[in-house]
């Protein structure tokens, strides 16, 4: 799995485990070394977190300031090569219609990629629930493409989705039922069955076109990520107490009944964990996109994620780190702005 | 558990669901794996018409022939220092944040969950520049540099985890040991440490799992010698190469440890995912 590219086993409200910190020693006299034990416990882990997170993502926010690229990197103690352009690279980003062709495909992420995700993932436990024999052994069978890297899971569903019906499974499929190569019309949507990762069409909003290649690459992030949907929400269905489901039973509730009364309610703690890290997820998607179709072709795949990587990283000889870092702010600040609550939750019930 | 009860046709459909559900969701790697196994001729004129007669690992042999084997020591070298880093320097911090009172602890707490959340590129684009200037770049010790990003990066998630673990462990088993006149380290190693031990592993799966499978910093921090797998097979994933046959089996040894580590160590998998969700 990605530890979802670091999905957080999250804890539903109220379930963190409440810790108390022990009363101070009563003991007698602690030697010296004893009154800094806690700062001697944290300070290798806070050194390194200082030194690779805590500095870079100040140099980070600092430079997004100045113009700068990488083959003439922004130093903090060489204010002599400083090029100071304000909020310049903001302004810039903000007016520039491939940062908004890029955010359109991360809102279509954003949207698609937790429902899929939630809507599966709630179908699978509540259907593992219900067997009594070899619910186990499914669950894992779910689990199991979380173990997969995006990278291997990109490279997986290229093979998949070639175009090729000798080769790509879909389009075996569809050849078999004789709709290969069908272009479609339904209202605002045109579709061409075959060209999975190149041109699989379009629905047109008026706004916006939204490109269904996106769709395409939302699959198999969706399919090495349900996994963690699949494990929180069947621990969220440990806590249904059996006497609520004997008794609705009594009372003539089908299966289709008691899924929809007495568990789905039960799980709505869960399912509000299980879309807050979905979006997480969603909003940092790289890997899948730099693996299958690098943004392309054209932009239509473009995310924000990929494109500051590419502004940062690929177009050397222009100095756009300076944009670059202005995109990474932006995408941190609405991350954390978004997912402040969930931030909240996470150290709640921990040190006062 | 609660099929009993139930209609036949119930129970039918259920399993009947989950069954082809599960089939859909595994055909994939099984294409994949199939793939690896066949001659590329086969693998142009549809896997699923195979001969068994056909099946080889000279996929395999080859890919790793022609390279792949230097980038799963460097997958394995970068994997396991990162993660022993991480669990050593974690469950330190952990215990600390579980246990004990100190100045700015909710503060510092707040901070490393940060990291649960920020996306990576917050740090990436200073990376290479701090790297030259801390000596981590241009030789080994870029294995260095990018396991201490990765350990930087999983702190948070290493005191959230690791912590619940040392919370459950009971306050007075702790209380007494201090009280018989153990100081903090020996209370740490000799009581809390070995009762984690199972949380541990949970966690240092989780974080072989999530290390193995990074690209993004692995891509952008490490030089060309230096690279993981996942970085070898985006390079190997390019349309104009047209070879199918080592893409399939380079894909396959990269998803191999993970799974393996996964299907052998599944009940501690699972628990340590669990352990957000539901305490203990």
């Amino acid at each position: 799995m990605a530890r979802p590219t670091t999905a957080p086993p999250a804890a539903p409200e109220g379930v963190a485990a409440p810790v108390e910190a022990p009363a101070p020693p009563s003991a007698p006299r602690r030697s010296r070394l004893e009154r800094w034990a806690p700062y001697v416990f944290i300070a290798p882990l806070l050194a390194i977190f200082a030194g690779f997170y805590l500095w870079p993502a100040l140099v980070t926010v600092l430079s997004s300031f100045f113009e700068w690229g990488l083959l003439r990197p922004w130093s903090p103690v060489e204010p002599e090569r400083w090029d100071f352009v304000g909020l310049g690279n903001y302004t810039t980003t903000l007016t520039d219609p491939s940062f908004w062709n890029a955010a359109l495909n991360t809102a279509i992420w954003l949207v698609v990629f937790p429902l899929l995700v939630a809507a599966f993932s709630l179908l699978v436990s509540i259907l593992v629930w219900y067997v009594s024999r070899g619910g186990a052994v499914f669950r894992t069978m779910f689990v199991l493409p979380m173990t997969i890297s995006l990278a291997a899971a990109g490279v997986i569903w290229s093979f998949v989705y070639n175009p090729d019906p000798q080769v790509g499974m879909v389009n075996a499929l569809l050849d078999r039922l004789g709709i290969l190569g069908a272009d479609w019309r339904l209202g605002p949507l045109e579709l061409h069955l075959g060209a999975w990762l190149s041109d699989p069409g379009v629905l047109d909003l008026g706004l916006a076109e939204i490109r269904l290649t996106n769709l395409a690459l939302i699959i198999p992030a969706f399919w090495v990520f349900s996994g963690f949907g699949v494990i929180t929400l069947t621990a969220g269905l440990t806590a249904v107490s059996y006497e609520l489901v004997e008794a609705a039973k009594v009372d003539g509730a089908n299966a289709w009944q008691v899924a929809r009364h007495v568990l789905v309610p039960a799980l709505r703690g869960p399912l509000v964990v299980v879309g807050v890290v979905s979006v997480i997820f969603a909003l940092r998607t790289f890997d899948i996109v730099y693996v299958m179709t690098e943004g392309g072709p054209a932009q239509d795949t473009m995310v924000l994620a990929l494109l500051l990587w590419q502004q940062a990283f690929v177009f050397l000889d222009t100095p756009q780190a300076g944009l670059a870092t202005a995109v990474a702010v932006l995408l941190s600040v609405v991350l954390v702005a978004g997912s402040y609550r969930y931030l909240r939750q996470l150290v709640a019930g921990r040190p006062r | 558990m609660t099929g009993v009860g139930y209609s036949r046709r119930t129970v039918v459909l259920l399993y009947g669901s989950l069954t082809v559900l599960a089939i859909v969701w595994l055909v994939p790697v099984i294409s994949t794996a199939m793939m690896s196994l066949l001659p590329v001729s086969q693998i142009r004129s549809g896997w699923w018409n195979l001969g068994l007669a056909d099946l080889t690992f000279g996929n395999f042999v080859r890919a790793w022939d022609q390279g792949l084997s230097s980038y799963v020591v460097n997958s394995f070298l970068i994997t396991i220092l990162s993660v022993v880093l991480t669990v050593g320097a974690g469950s330190l911090a952990a215990y600390a944040y579980a246990r004990m009172a100190f100045r700015f602890k909710a503060t510092t707490y707040f901070l490393l969950i940060t990291t649960m959340i920020v996306p990576v590129q917050i740090i990436l684009i200073p990376m290479l520049p701090w790297f030259r200037t801390l000596g981590l770049s241009g030789g080994p010790q870029e294995y260095l540099g990018i396991a201490l990003v990765h350990t930087a990066f999983g702190a948070g998630w290493a005191v959230f985890m690791l912590g619940s673990f040392f919370a459950t462990i009971p306050g007075d088993l702790l209380e007494a040991a201090r009280i018989d006149g153990a100081g903090w380290f020996d209370v740490f190693r000799r009581i809390a440490l070995p009762l984690a031990v199972p949380g541990i592993v949970s966690f240092a799966i989780i974080d072989f799992v999530f290390v193995w499978n990074d690209l993004l910093l692995a891509l952008t921090l490490v030089g060309r010698d230096h690279q993981p797998l996942t970085v070898g097979l985006a390079n190997l994933q390019s349309p104009h190469l047209a070879q199918d046959d080592l893409v399939a089996a380079g894909s396959i040894m990269a998803i191999l440890p993970p799974l393996l580590l996964f299907v052998a160590l599944n009940r501690f998998y699972v628990r340590g995912l669990f352990a957000g969700a539901t305490k203990g």
